[in-house]
């Protein structure tokens, strides 16, 4: 199963460095067309804000809907970063190495992504500012200290500056290697970004303790902010369907599921893009389709408890709920292609050997499970706000607007745009990661067999 | 950039090099073999004085029970103290053998000299088998006056709960049985070859021909992952149905869907506490200190550490829940539960799950050492204990006829346990210790088999100005 090969440093630099020091072909004309799908989709959103949300579907009695939906989605893709880096790298997995740098620069941007959502649902973006200045601590109106609304902001750009910090510790070695070999204003650009990086033992010591204090504190903000995400919906009583305990795990499994399946879409792309099939190859894969069943069944788990819970207290309007999500049309669609894309079809793919050790078919596979993700957020979210409540007086179907699925589709080509700027000017793969793996691995011969093994430090 | 990989190399090691524990020696394996088969003989008057103590004690739990039977048949409220042994031995020792699961799955290395004692730990589903017999028959029908009560069997048949209880439990001592038996051959076949007497007789029939062949290697590998997979299936599926036929849906109102997990997490928290106890056992009583390391300790310790956090959390995402809805059966949650006449129980199971172990695991120095770790699992037992207590008795003391209230407005007060309780919970302990002594005498306490793997895996080597350990990952 392992198929660790010897690379020597001089091949794994110039391959991982071929973004930096010598952009491939085909970079600059699909940056160029997803920045004009970038720059359309603010266009849009200045035109949404001009106008206001009369032109997205959301009215009376949903008033949370594509937006939202994305902005949870987007928190959810950011959980691939800290699940990879920080949690694989404290159990020691040898496998994260090559994965490391995609999963955090994920998380970056996609938290950066998220942010962007509430703002734009607020109609007014610059009325958030109401939000912050003067903050009101003692008359227990909006802004409300004790509200999951405020402590989401809090936690997404604690996450966001925890995250990028991960992103930059973990980058130093490598800006000091691009710094000695280029020339000219990137030269200057990577002098100044290495913070002066020479790979002194010192240097090597504090990038390495700063790593694994950095993995150990990020865990708690990593639960913290889909839990807190989970909240603003489940401490709210009034909306059928959305108080329940559950939620908090529920989110951040579910966040795991759809985070590490965009982490195995993100490597697909970078081993074809950029030809690093030495670097990326099927045993990683392999390993984190293994990963994912388990996170998929444990998630599958949690869903089946908050189905089964909702209906437990045999109240009326909840069984009504959920008999609309999932007997009635047009939701009973949605349920199904949710429930099958994010867990029949791609978990019963990676069962398979021969699947998880093929790219073409990991690589789709983990795009449904992200259909399957953003479907469970939009069923969790709208169905409840859709069905008359004792404080609504109005019971409509929601439709979301032209605009809004621009938007959603738009925040995809952002995200991707932003990590192919990234690509051009710092490796998605990391050198130095690559270079220990190579050091730390090695074989063992046992009786005619020889076993591949691993340099453990004693704990 | 060769100088750059060996300084990072060297920083990791100079990183680790402050207070990092000694690597173990390897044994020779005729050696091992040896000193583990002689386990099975070993403290022979000891144990012989201890066996006599927890069957005497198994005994007079046994007696109690029956004449609690006799006694206090039908009456639900006297029942909530046998329910929460119950819960608090299906945690504890039902959630033991994970420890060996998991990690095996994960390839971790560490796992090979606990994995037997952490299996053999399933065998107590027989004692909790028959602990729960008047529970079930003590368990409300689904139909109450009448009128069907609340449950996880919605429409389903009358006696759903009863059934399924009894399915769930034959299917955890089949899996429990399987598993050991599986994971054991090659050590039966050991028992065969080396042992004496009824033992050796023993071993031949269980080792089932078993000669070490490849196929046969194959087979046992694929045996222990359908067994662990059986068993963990079944292991979460009685967590679900002890946590709510058990527990919630005795209480109106108490509508809860994070408990199973919360139920499930803090079994497996007390099931490494278990695992950590008996290897500490075995360590310091049969001698194992070549066997059983520092690393063994240290990283079930991690463990125990990150799953006291996981309480913390489970905990509070319920709570903040409940807190934050402020609706009427929310309310009886809190004030029921937390506040009610369990509170001090409570917060004494608070104390020892989660704050205490927290504050004691948290320290790397207390994970590098043994009694430190142990201590650790001790404070978790107790604290799980205690909850199962707050949960089950409070559960347990709720009237049959008030079963159908939308939630409870006025709160049964606090049920204490009487003498006959009592000797129902140590027989249920002594008997369930019992049980597990009494199988380390048929096999080792240590997989003989597992532990020459260990070895053969295994090589410390010098490193820069270190010593570091290389290990096999075979697929």
């Amino acid at each position: 199963m392992q198929q660790r090969r010897t690379i020597d440093q001089i091949h794994t630099n110039r391959v991982l460095l071929n973004g930096q020091l010598d952009t491939p072909k085909w970079w600059a004309p699909t940056v160029i067309t997803l920045g004009i799908i970038v720059a359309i989709g603010f266009f849009l959103i200045g035109i949404m804000v001009n106008k206001g949300l009369g032109v997205t579907g959301l009215s009376r009695p949903v008033y949370w809907g594509l937006f939202i939906t994305t902005f949870v989605f987007w928190v959810g893709i950011s959980h691939a970063g800290i699940m990879i880096s920080a949690i694989l790298r404290l159990s020691q997995a040898e496998w994260r190495r090559p994965v490391t740098r995609a999963a955090e620069l994920l998380t970056v941007f996609s938290l950066l992504t998220a942010l962007m959502f509430p703002l734009m649902h607020a109609g007014r973006p610059w009325r958030i500012i109401y939000y912050i200045v003067p903050y009101d601590f003692a008359r227990g109106i909006m802004p409300n200290v004790r509200s999951p609304l405020i402590w989401d902001p809090v936690a997404i750009s604690t996450y966001l500056t925890g995250s990028t910090l991960f992103l930059y510790i973990a980058l130093l070695p490598d800006l000091g290697n691009l710094r000695d070999r280029t020339t000219g204003w990137q030269k200057a650009f990577y002098t100044i970004l290495a913070l002066g990086w020479r790979g002194n033992p010192r240097q090597w010591k504090l990038q390495t303790v700063g790593g694994i204090l950095l993995s150990a504190l990020m865990l708690p903000i990593f639960v913290s902010v889909h839990s807190i995400v989970s909240w603003d919906f489940a401490v709210t009583p009034a909306v059928e369907g959305w108080h329940s305990t559950i939620f908090a795990p529920y989110f951040v499994i579910g966040a795991v599921h759809s985070g590490v399946s965009a982490v195995v879409t993100m490597m697909a792309l970078m081993r074809w893009l950029w030809k690093w099939e030495d670097f990326i190859r099927p045993e990683h894969f392999d390993a984190l389709a293994r990963l994912l069943i388990v996170v998929a069944t444990g998630w599958l788990a949690f869903t089946f408890l908050e189905l089964i819970f909702a209906v437990y207290g045999l109240d009326a309007p909840e069984i009504e709920l959920r008999d609309m999500q999932i007997f009635q049309w047009p939701w009973n669609l949605l349920f199904v292609v949710f429930v099958f894309t994010g867990y029949i079809i791609p978990v019963g793919m990676w069962l398979q050997k021969s699947v998880r050790n093929n790219i073409a078919l990991m690589f789709w596979s983990s795009l449904f499970v992200n259909i399957g993700m953003w479907l469970e957020r939009f069923m969790i979210i709208v169905p409840g706000l859709a069905r008359k409540t004792p404080f609504v007086y109005t019971w409509e179907a929601y439709r979301p607007s032209g605009l809004e699925w621009f938007i959603l589709f738009w925040s995809l080509a952002w995200v991707t745009f932003l990590m192919l700027l990234f690509s051009r000017f710092f490796p998605l793969v990391p050198l130095f990661e690559q270079k220990e793996s190579q050091t730390f691995g090695d074989s063992i011969k046992i009786g005619r067999a020889r076993v591949p093994a691993i340099v453990r430090e004693a704990d | 950039m060769a100088s750059e990989v060996i300084h990072t190399a060297g920083a990791h090691a100079e990183a680790h090099e402050e207070g990092h524990h000694e690597l173990p020696a390897r044994v020779d394996p005729d050696v091992a073999l040896s000193e583990l088969v002689a386990t099975t003989e070993a403290n022979g008057s000891a144990v012989r004085t201890w066996a006599w103590i927890l069957g005497i004690l198994s005994l007079v739990g046994i007696v109690s029970f029956g004449v609690k039977v006799g006694i206090e048949w039908g009456d639900q409220a006297k029942w909530g103290y046998t329910a929460a042994i119950v819960a608090f031995l299906f945690s504890a020792f039902g959630g033991a053998p994970l420890v060996a699961i998991a990690p095996m799955i994960a390839k971790a290395n560490w796992v090979r000299p606990v994995a037997r004692f952490a299996q053999l730990c399933s065998l107590v589903s027989i004692v909790i088998s028959i602990w729960m017999i008047p529970l079930i028959l003590n368990l409300p029908m689904l139909i109450v006056d009448g009128a069907r009560r609340r449950s996880i069997w919605f429409e389903g048949p009358d006696v759903s709960p009863h059934i399924w209880a009894v399915v769930a439990l034959t299917t955890l001592i089949i899996s429990s049985v399987g598993l050991i038996w599986a994971y054991g051959m090659p050590d039966f076949a050991v028992m065969r070859d080396h042992g004496t007497g009824w033992k050796q007789r023993f071993g031949n029939w269980a080792a089932r021909g078993w000669i070490g062949s490849t196929v046969q290697w194959r087979t046992m590998r694929m045996r222990i992952g359908m067994m662990g997979t059986l068993y963990f299936f079944t292991f979460v599926f009685i967590h679900f149905m002890l946590s709510t036929d058990f527990a919630m849906s005795l209480v109106p109102g108490w509508r809860d869907a994070i408990f199973p997990m919360y139920h499930a997490i803090s079994s497996i928290q007390a099931g490494l506490a278990v695992t950590v106890i008996g290897i500490w056992a075995a360590r310091k009583y049969l001698g194992l200190e070549k066997y059983l390391h520092l690393d063994q300790f240290w990283s079930i310790g991690r463990l125990m550490f990150a799953f006291t956090l996981l309480w913390g959390y489970f905990f509070i995402s319920a709570f903040i829940v409940f807190w934050y809805g402020r609706s009427g059966s929310d309310q009886m949650w809190i004030d029921f539960l937390i506040l009610g006449p369990y509170f001090w129980v409570f917060i004494g199971a608070v104390l020892l799950i989660w704050f205490t172990p927290w504050w004691w695991l948290i320290w790397n120095k207390v994970r590098r050492s043994y009694n430190g770790t142990a201590i650790g699992a001790g404070l978790i037992l107790a604290g799980v204990f205690l909850d199962r207590v707050r949960l089950y008795v409070a559960a347990w003391s709720v009237p049959e006829e008030r079963i159908h209230e939308r939630f409870l407005t006025e709160y049964p007060g606090t049920v204490y346990p009487d003498v006959m309780d009592i000797l129902i919970m140590v027989g249920a302990v002594a008997a369930s210790v019992l049980l597990v002594i009494l199988a380390t005498r048929v096999l080792p306490i240590l997989s003989v088999w597992d532990v020459q793997q260990f070895n053969l895996l295994y090589r410390p080597v010098d490193y820069m100005k270190t010593k570091v350990s290389l290990i096999g990952k075979p697929d």
